[in-house]
């Protein structure tokens, strides 16, 4: 016990770090999703069948496959077929890297929950629109938009807090995200060797940020029950 | 106009898988190819593949690199006229971050096995290291030889030196995804012991360590410790040259025993 | 004055023929009333009006105006539906409230997105929302509702959410409202308020299309019925003259068992 309150600030300081790269992997991801994954639904919805079906395509492999290898291709493969690493050195190019590949994965997840959202609202509300003499446009934000919204906020909340935990899957490409600042002391860094602790530890971080985000999408649900 | 856009959109989709395909082809047949000290030399800067291995490869208290490998390495890449810049990577994906050229080299205490020899360019062996393996303190006793190993279960890390002994030993293992993972398999008693380099298990284990209560026993085989390259890469030659006359005017010895591994320096 | 012309409409859903050579016109200030069995074309005629639906063959004039004619593909240009729309209201069985919007924003939705098009906008912007906030609330005292302007869909009844509906078409002031089996969708002792209101309207002289199942109100409020049978107008006239003295044994047939039930 006492080795561990020793320990303590030590470990405490270098999983804020590595924590910090998580958070800025998480929200990296959700500032890129959100919005890529709207053109994704877009595509798919097309009615032009070359683009819907290469759009469908593309989202059965992305999610169709783990994440854990397209972080592997995003990262080595331009280096390894093209000859010509394209992400950068250093931390940051592993960052960028994984940063890509959590939004395509993200958005492709995303593109579904919106596509069920899209559709779920009916028919009718677009015909409503389009008598009184609105634009698609108009219809779509002005009239669908938060319906949808209000939707796909239960589906979208659980692929949020999925993601949360998800990004310690960047390790894979050497992020040094929370698990990895962790496990480091493990095998024996700045001083501390064979704590096993550490890693442990690092889901106290995880447990405190989703139920923090649990509580901020519970808000915004109860925000959207003033219509049904 | 949506139809319109939904051409473009997908036209532009194509183009992109084009141009990816090209780009590969034309990238292989005009350039004649540079050799991988002139690669290193144009960008200026050579990235080095390691993880947290003390006394190989550390921080120290301001957060620099340091250690008996990344001194040397900086010392390397000095002579090479270029800067030098660490990089943490996963073990498990060596070589595919030099043949990605996302790092240019593996400098971090790696043994020379055959899988390696085969899949990087690697340097002459500049230090001797052991498998050794770990059971807790209180049975130690009754595992000072390798006939005496037969009943117990194992904890190797996967693709390493150890994995390969207890396997050609035919010892019941499990691989895990580090050394350090091995040494926690046989703390929670998951495993009864574990196989690790002799040179982390004086760092790791024993008094004043996570594990108090384990220890190392027998040796397994001897080994050696080499710097991986991309394959073909003409910068093994460089450093076997610079290997011999830093151990030639004694630079060498000097940074060994700044570490504590001079017992373990092989002569060039 | 001839509000509406309606010539040699046909339309078909893939190999089914849902309009037959559908022609009629409209005085202004006049209520028809589209009767028929369901599956008759009646609301496929509506939503052809409304331009929900393109019809395969025809012309459609309002004021004399040439909105649609098959042959002439200038008239079909999706860029101009868009304001030919705007002749027509069409209010639906299923009301198709906006659900996130108070009654009162409703009604005001698509008149404050097309006054945003005004070149005045953004100098009147104030006196616009205003102007456009006083009508609405106009338009739903005059459906009874003053005291559910702030209400949102869900807190309204069927009936009033129908009413809603009504002065949210009646907002955009078309030459034309539509009206899509108004009552179906209503819990029979909320059906007279709608059609009270309707009743009002038509005393006000607005020109109305209504299909309906209500025959005695059909017979009390129109000034011209239609009789629709398998996507053709079988009979067409005075209501008490189609009503009382049907001269074809399927309208005959059609408004007995509507009667019956």
């Amino acid at each position: 016990m006492d080795l561990i309150l020793e320990q303590f600030p030590i470990v405490v300081r270098a999983l804020n770090v590595g924590f910090m790269q998580t958070l800025k992997l998480f929200f990296a991801t959700l500032i890129g999703a959100v919005p890529l994954g709207l053109i994704i639904t877009f595509g798919s919805m097309s009615r032009f069948k070359p683009l819907s079906y290469f759009t469908k395509i593309i989202v059965w492999i992305v999610r169709g496959t783990p994440l854990m290898i397209q972080l592997l291709i995003f990262y080595y493969f331009p280096g390894l077929v093209l000859g010509t690493p394209i992400w950068g050195s250093g931390e940051a190019g592993r960052f960028l890297a994984a940063a890509v590949a959590f939004i395509f994965n993200y958005a492709c997840y995303f593109s579904e929950i919106y596509r069920g959202g899209i559709q779920s609202v009916p028919v009718g509300q677009e015909e409503a629109g389009l008598v009184l003499g609105m634009t698609k446009s108009q219809i779509f934000f002005k009239v669908k938009l938060l319906q949808m919204i209000k939707r796909i906020i239960p589906p979208m909340s659980n692929e949020i807090i999925t993601l949360v935990k998800d990004t310690s899957l960047a390790r894979i490409i050497a992020l040094q995200e929370i698990i990895w600042a962790g496990q480091a002391f493990l095998k024996g860094s700045q001083g501390i060797a064979g704590a096993i602790w550490p890693l442990f530890f690092t889901g106290v971080y995880y447990l405190i940020f989703s139920g923090i985000l649990t509580v901020l999408l519970g808000r915004l649900e109860r925000k959207l029950d003033y219509f049904r | 106009m949506k139809k319109f856009i939904a051409l473009l959109l997908s036209v532009l989709m194509v183009l992109s898988l084009v141009a990816c395909g090209t780009k590969d082809t034309s990238g292989d047949a005009d350039k004649t190819p540079k050799t991988d000290m002139e690669y290193v030399k144009d960008k200026g800067t050579l990235i080095v593949g390691i993880t947290d291995f003390a006394p190989m490869d550390y921080k120290d208290d301001k957060g620099e690199w340091i250690g008996f490998d990344a001194d040397m390495a900086k010392a390397f890449a000095e002579s090479l006229g270029v800067e030098v810049e660490f990089v943490e990577i996963d073990w498990d994906n060596k070589v595919m971050e030099l043949d990605g050229k996302t790092i240019d080299c593996v400098w971090n205490g790696m043994t020379l096995t055959d899988e390696v020899k085969a899949a990087m360019e690697t340097s002459n062996a500049y230090c001797k290291n052991a498998q050794v393996v770990v059971v807790n303190k209180a049975v130690a006793d009754k595992y000072q030889t390798v006939e005496s190993l037969k009943d117990l279960t194992f904890a190797v890390e996967a693709g390493s030196a150890g994995e390969k002994e207890v396997t050609k030993l035919k010892l019941e293992n499990t691989p895990v995804k580090a050394q350090s993972d091995a040494l926690m398999e046989v703390k929670s008693k998951t495993s009864d012991a574990a196989v690790i380099d002799l040179l982390m298990a004086g760092a790791m284990i024993g008094e004043g360590t996570g594990y108090a209560d384990l220890t190392y026993t027998v040796s397994l085989n001897s080994e050696e410790y080499g710097v991986g390259f991309r394959k073909d890469s003409d910068l093994a030659a460089a450093l076997n040259k610079f290997f011999k006359d830093s151990y030639a005017d004694g630079s060498m010895m000097k940074c060994a025993k700044q570490y504590g591994v001079q017992e373990s320096i092989i002569e060039q | 004055m001839t509000v509406l012309e309606v010539e040699n409409i046909y339309k078909s859903f893939g190999r089914i023929d849902v309009l037959k050579d559908v022609s009629f016109s409209l005085e202004e200030g006049q209520v028809l009333s589209i009767i028929g069995s369901s599956g008759s074309g009646k609301t496929t005629l509506l939503r052809c009006l409304n331009f929900l639906e393109h019809p395969d063959k025809g012309v459609i004039r309002v004021n004399g105006e040439t909105l649609f004619d098959a042959d002439d593909a200038s008239t079909q240009k999706e860029s101009h539906i868009r304001s030919k729309r705007l002749h027509f209201g069409l209010v639906f069985q299923s009301f198709n409230l906006f659900p996130q919007y108070t009654a009162l924003q409703n009604v005001m939705l698509a008149k404050e997105l097309l006054a945003k098009e005004r070149p005045d906008y953004k100098a009147k912007k104030k006196e616009i929302y205003e102007e456009i906030k006083a009508q609405a609330e106009e338009l739903l005292r005059q459906m009874g509702l003053e005291n559910r302007m702030n209400n949102y869909p869900h807190q309204l009844s069927g009936g009033q959410c129908q009413r809603v509906a009504i002065a949210r078409a009646l907002a955009l002031e078309p030459d034309i409202l539509c009206f899509d089996e108004p009552t179906s969708a209503l819990d029979p002792e909320l059906t007279g308020e709608v059609l009270r209101v309707i009743k009002e309207l038509a005393d006000k002289k607005t020109t109305m299309i209504i299909v309906t199942h209500e025959m005695s109100f059909a017979k009390e409020v129109s000034n011209q019925v239609i009789f629709m049978d398998d996507g053709r107008i079988l009979e067409q006239g005075d209501p008490i003259e189609v009503f009382e003295h049907p001269k074809e044994e399927r309208t005959r047939h059609f408004i007995g068992s509507i009667k019956s039930n």
